[in-house]
């Protein structure tokens, strides 16, 4: 029984309290919150460091306690090589977000609560990804739900309540269907606990209820990843929300859903995973298509925001995870995993720039921004292109990696599920990444590239700050590396990933 | 020596990153890391041809593990053969010369830095796909590539021209990279392996429908990269970029790194004759209508541009009859006089400040090297003997003839239809820019110069290749063949003397014709004696205006009624979904309307509901 | 007497007590008519005591609880029925709806308009 994931889950939910509670100047809760976010860093690398390289299917630094007997449910907690990057990238982005507060403070003001709701979220992201036991699971993945309403509420943009509002109520929802699907799964498994329903492989459920209850898994986790069409809560949660608040949206929050049909729905109810497989790659690959399409109407539009172009690209990007899932073969899920990793890093970097873009022009309309970033800020303006490009998919960087993965895996799909659809998917989301390449260049067409706008030709724009530099540098270099080495997440995945499907 | 191969791409590799964040700090400039990256690259590349020299035949991969797949264990390394050692000295040497010519071309150019570590990290993507042992490898440096390339052809992005002739360039090289990535699933999946090697060697074992299916699929992103019909479209506007890097990428490299995959992994296209027969027809349509629009061009360097694309043609023709040896022999042969005539052309423009042919005119006196190595480029490329394109076109014709059965027949009526052409467009080049009265604005004593000798000497080099590669290549290529170990199966590299013959003389015809028509009128574009035939070439057969009409535009009402759809249907579903709960709420609050004695009934109803019920149940 | 007797006099009775509190409009008729109901009930609980003979005389015991506990509602009830006929100046029952859930919109309008 190990103590580290116990300190892991502890040390920002500390530093939450502490920040909530005690009445601290701006400055000092600042550098408060990236000690608490540092040394939570530090822990999962401690993590990593003692994670078992060889056998990565074994859960390691467990903890199994009783705690609500009445109702089966224990306190479970584990890390396999399924949820390790996702450990990591969590603890890193969340500390890289704190970095950013330091030099970046938003309109709002109230810096320590934001801190200290940010560390909440963060408590509830790790445990989401640490828990082992489907109601604490889902005590976890509810925690996160409170902190970023009031994240996007009280620092967001203009409409910020009519999104936060809709971010919640969509969300719950899909909360409340995943608990009655948790249930079933109770009730005819009789245990909670997710390693051994995952080596059940959905003994003891019959195959209604299993439908039923991947159905319902499906919506709840379909509305989080997005799924299309439960999609349209994101646009406007990201687009309104703070800086910070789009990236953790992004680059973790979204990772929830796709993590919970890997890990509880995909092994807990293979006959029924099998039998929808094929309405999920229909979905995930209608999904990719949709949201590219959306993307280059608002990419050419003058009118448009850009950080709701980004937003919806998340949905195509997931798209391709969801597709990588929907081929239950370990290529797939592979690519499904290194792909929401590659996501996280790639498109948390971007709505960072994006949102210092909007720091300095105070709009993020193409038409108010105007255009020749590079010639006034050319350092973010670099980074602009060096994210759009790692985004669209180039071979080199890591967003390549889960797509190409995703694909390969629909030409060769699982035994049970029909080669010809799945081959077509493949193709069609082969088209989907012409479309992303097209609505990226034509963004930075726009943002990066031309003339300076009226407005903007004589006033001076700052370029990157040093605490700008030390947010956005690692996720640079994750960027290369995972995408010249995709070993460093596909060598710790794959030993779990044939785990899980066996 | 061949464990060191990783040292070719990598040392632009390490130019490109220096170049791009450390060039404060070199003594020298950002031209130092550059130039001294290609130079030591080409000199490892140089070692490895002496090694594959003396081991003709040999072939020496090196590889790492890279990463684990389900079913596949990739590696990343190198694999030198004979083609591999002789590309990656043509590459480097090339783009050696273009570095160096840029450091005065670019002179003054505010982002010449980031110009120069983006031509190392094409130099390096491009000795990448040259030496790569594993197929994903080979498609990142591909993609890197056009990465490069997008970037290098908005390198003047103030201008609309050069922003919308990059995003064109890579959308449409994607469009064919999405065909060449599922040709490597086919491929890979089919040989069990994504090892060049592994692919290579089990093709002829692969099933007819996976070789054939997954050469095709290579085939698009081929069609892409070396800008073939139908997705040529992008090259000549490609031409927006500096000339510098519309000779390294746009005419001896990256558009060759399609050519070059084919004849990398030729086995498979042994194993595919249906998919050679595509490339065949494709090649010989590219051919002619790529020549007959460089007829028509008045800008300079889009005359290049299409000859460019007619030239990659008859590549693929070669390859599509088997003329293996002979195919790469003119892609050497047209690295050289393209990049000539890419970097004279650049002199040119330099000195006069236009692209335009009709601005120019009588500039022989006053840049006489240009001249004299940009006529030894026109003659090379039109195909006159002894010059380097004249052999290696007749070799690909002759196999064609000999070997190619009723596809090649066609390429050898195409081709030498195609010679005539060239020669003319070829010799209309050098009139119309060298020859004549001066038609321009400037003040041609003052102010037209011959460039430094830093631009001079570069040409003086291609155009002495040009002379190499063609002269002592009777009747055994001066050892070329000998370094090109061709698969087996190909036609080796041979010449017929009544053949060279016949397309010398059409040659000399159609560079008789324009110089005819040159001398009864001194100052007029040779094209225009064709009247209105003229109209289809000089809009290069309206291809582009039917993707505008059949894809461009669709594909934009398309997206826009998706997000149409977004904000009218599916969020309005989602909205209306709290609205309508909202409206219920609202019915039911008509029931709470104060009035006590309405609540009391509405208890009483339900109290004597229940008892009634309940009675009734405990009856039964 | 039979049983039955009562029982019917006492269903009219509250019958008639039923109608009473739905359909009478002044308050003060509405709590006699809850009187009337009681009353009810009580003779229920009297009849069925001497039905059953019941030695601890549990049905009288709980009649006269009712009769308490209907003279203390009845106080209270009054009490309010005064206090709003002062506001309100009418002892109309169907006139005294400001409990009633309005439509968030119309009471904002009411408020304005009080205020302004």
């Amino acid at each position: 029984m190990s103590p580290l994931l116990p300190v892991l889950l502890g040390v920002p939910a500390v530093g939450a309290a502490v920040l909530a509670l005690v009445p601290l100047p701006d400055r000092a809760a600042r550098w408060i919150g990236l000690v608490v976010t540092t040394a939570t860093l530090v822990v999962a690398a401690v993590t990593t460091a003692r994670f078992d390289f060889g056998a990565t299917s074994r859960f390691t630094d467990v903890v199994d306690v009783r705690w609500l007997p009445a109702i089966g449910v224990r306190f479970h907690l584990g890390v396999d090589g399924i949820s390790l990057p996702l450990v990591v990238l969590t603890a890193l982005l969340t500390m890289l977000c704190a970095a950013y507060t330091i030099g970046t403070v938003p309109d709002a003001g109230r810096t320590r609560q934001l801190l200290a709701l940010v560390l909440l979220l963060e408590v509830g992201m790790l445990g989401t990804f640490v828990a082992l036991d489907l109601v604490l699971f889902f005590v976890f993945f509810e925690v996160v739900l409170i902190p970023m309403y009031f994240l996007i509420a009280i620092w967001g943009g203009n409409d910020r309540g009519r999104a936060a509002t809709k971010f919640i109520l969509f969300t719950l929802l899909g909360s409340g269907l995943m608990l009655v699907g948790f249930l079933l799964i109770y009730s005819g498994a009789g245990t909670f606990d997710v390693v051994a329903l995952s080596r059940a492989h959905g003994a003891g459920i019959a195959r209604s209820t299993q439908l039923f209850a991947f159905v319902l898994l499906l919506l709840g986790f379909g509305i989080k990843s997005p799924m299309w069409p439960l999609h349209t809560w994101l646009p406007d949660a990201h687009t309104e929300a703070p800086t910070i608040g789009s990236v953790l949206l992004a680059g973790v929050l979204l990772k929830m859903g796709t993590y919970g049909l890997v890990r509880i729905a995909v092994p807990d109810l293979p006959t029924a995973a099998h039998d929808v497989a094929p309405a999920l790659g229909v979905l995930a690959v209608a999904g990719i298509i949709y949201a590219t399409l959306v993307c280059i109407a608002l990419a050419t539009d003058p009118q448009a925001d850009l950080k709701r172009l980004i937003a919806f690209s998340s949905v195509g990007h997931m798209g391709f995870v969801l597709l990588g899932i929907a081929t239950l073969t370990a290529t797939g899920i592979q690519g499904a995993l290194v792909g929401n990793i590659a996501h996280g890093v790639i498109t948390g970097l971007l709505f960072f720039l994006v949102g210092g873009l909007k720091d300095r022009y105070h709009t993020s309309t193409f038409r108010e921004i105007g255009g020749g970033v590079l010639a006034k800020a050319p350092v973010l303006g670099g980074l602009t292109v060096f994210a759009a490009i790692a985004s669209l998919g180039l071979p080199g960087l890591a967003g390549f990696w889960g797509e190409m993965l995703a694909m390969l895996g629909s030409y060769q799909p699982a035994q049970t599920l029909s080669r010809p659809l799945f081959v077509v998917l493949m193709a069609v989301a082969g088209v989907g990444t012409i479309f992303t390449a097209v609505y990226f260049l034509a963004m930075l067409r726009r943002v990066t590239y031309g003339l300076v706008g009226d407005a903007w030709r004589e006033r001076p724009l700052r370029d990157v700050i040093a605490t700008d530099l030390i947010a956005w540098v690692p996720l640079v270099v994750l960027a290369v590396a995972i995408g010249v080495w995709p070993k460093l997440v596909l060598g710790i995945s794959s030993g779990a990933v044939h785990e899980l499907l066996r | 020596m061949t464990h060191w191969a990783w040292l070719v791409p990598a040392l632009p590799a390490f130019a490109a990153v220096v170049g791009l964040f450390l060039s404060r700090y070199v003594p020298g400039g950002p031209a130092v890391p550059a130039i001294v990256g290609t130079a030591l690259s080409l000199l490892v590349a140089v070692v490895l041809l002496a090694d594959a020299e003396s081991n003709p035949g040999a072939v020496h991969q090196t590889t790492v593990p890279w990463t684990p797949l389900d079913g596949f264990h990739l590696s990343i390394g190198t694999r030198i053969d004979g083609l591999a050692a002789v590309t990656s000295v043509m590459v480097a040497i090339v783009a050696l010369l273009v570095q160096i010519y840029s450091t005065a071309y670019m002179a003054g150019d505010p982002r010449y830095s980031t110009y120069a570590a983006e031509v190392s990290l094409f130099t390096a993507a491009m000795l990448l796909v040259v030496v790569a042992s594993d197929l994903f490898e080979l498609l990142i440096g591909w993609e890197v590539m056009g990465l490069c390339s997008y970037l290098l052809i908005g390198h003047y992005w103030q201008t609309e021209g050069a922003r919308s002739a990059a995003v064109k360039a890579f959308v449409t090289t994607r469009i064919g990279d999405t065909g060449f990535l599922f040709g490597i699933f086919v491929l890979g999946v089919a040989a069990g392996s994504f090892d060049v090697g592994q692919v290579v060697g089990r093709a002829s074992a692969m099933s007819h429908a996976a070789v054939t299916a997954g050469a095709l699929l290579l085939l698009a992103g081929v069609v892409g990269k070396s800008a073939q019909f139908p997705l040529h479209v992008w090259l000549p506007d490609a031409m927006a970029g500096p000339t510098p890097i519309s000779a390294l990428i746009h005419a001896a490299t990256m558009v060759a790194a399609g050519i070059y995959v084919v004849a990398r992994l030729y086995p498979v296209y042994l194993a595919a004759p249906d998919a050679r027969t595509v490339l065949g027809v494709i090649a010989c349509l590219t051919m002619l209508g790529a020549a007959l629009a460089a007829l028509a061009e008045d800008d300079l360097k889009r005359v290049l541009a299409w000859s460019t694309v007619s030239q990659l043609a008859y590549m693929g023709a070669g390859l599509a009859v088997g003329a293996w040896t002979a195919s790469i022999y003119h892609l050497l042969a047209h690295a050289g006089f393209k990049a000539l005539l890419f970097l004279a052309a650049g002199s040119v423009l330099r000195s006069v400040g236009t692209n335009l042919m009709s601005e120019m005119g009588g500039l022989r006196q006053r840049l006489p090297v240009t001249f004299v190595t940009a006529v030894i480029g026109a003659a090379a490329l039109a195909g006159l003997p002894p010059f380097a394109g004249a052999f290696s076109k007749d070799a690909i014709l002759t196999a064609a003839r000999e070997h190619g059965g009723a596809l090649g027949t066609a390429v050898y009526a195409v081709g030498l239809v195609t010679a005539f052409v060239t020669a003319a467009y070829a010799t209309r080049f050098i009139v119309r820019t060298f020859f004549g009265s001066y038609r321009g604005a400037l003040d041609v004593r003052a102010q037209v110069h011959e460039s430094p000798l830093v631009m001079t000497a570069p040409l003086v080099v291609l155009a002495a290749a040009c002379i190499l590669l063609g002269a002592p290549v009777v009747p055994n290529s001066y050892g070329v063949a000998s370094w090109l170990d061709a698969p087996t199966g190909t036609v080796p590299l041979h010449l017929d003397a009544a053949g060279v013959v016949l397309s010398a003389v059409i040659v000399i015809a159609g560079s008789a014709a324009v110089v005819a028509l040159y001398r009864r009128r001194p100052d007029e574009d040779p094209v225009t004696v064709l009247g209105h035939a003229a109209t289809p070439l000089v809009h290069a057969f309206w291809v582009d205006d039917v993707y505008e009409r059949l894809v461009v535009r669709p594909a934009y009402a398309t997206a826009r009624a998706m997000r149409l759809t977004d904000d009218s249907a599916i969020d309005a579903a989602v909205v209306a979904s709290g609205q309508g709960t909202s409206a219920v709420g609202a019915l039911l609050r008509r029931l709470q309307n104060g009035n006590v004695q309405a609540y009391v009934s509405g208890l009483v109803v339900v109290v004597i509901a229940i008892v009634m019920t309940v009675s009734l149940a405990v009856a039964r | 007497m039979h049983l039955s007797l009562a029982l019917v006099v006492s269903a009219l009775l509250f019958g008639i007590g039923v109608y009473g509190v739905l359909a009478r409009r002044n308050a003060v008729a509405v709590l006699m008519a809850v009187e009337l109901m009681l009353n009810a009930g009580n003779l229920d609980l009297v009849a069925f005591d001497a039905w059953w003979r019941d030695t601890m005389h549990a049905g009288q015991v709980f009649a006269l609880f009712v009769v308490v506990i209907a003279a203390a509602e009845v106080g209270v009830g009054l009490a309010i029925v005064l206090a709003v006929f002062r506001l309100q100046d009418t002892a109309a029952i169907d006139e005294v709806t400001s409990l009633a859930d309005r439509d968030p919109r119309v009471l904002a309008d009411a408020a304005a308009e009080v205020d302004g």
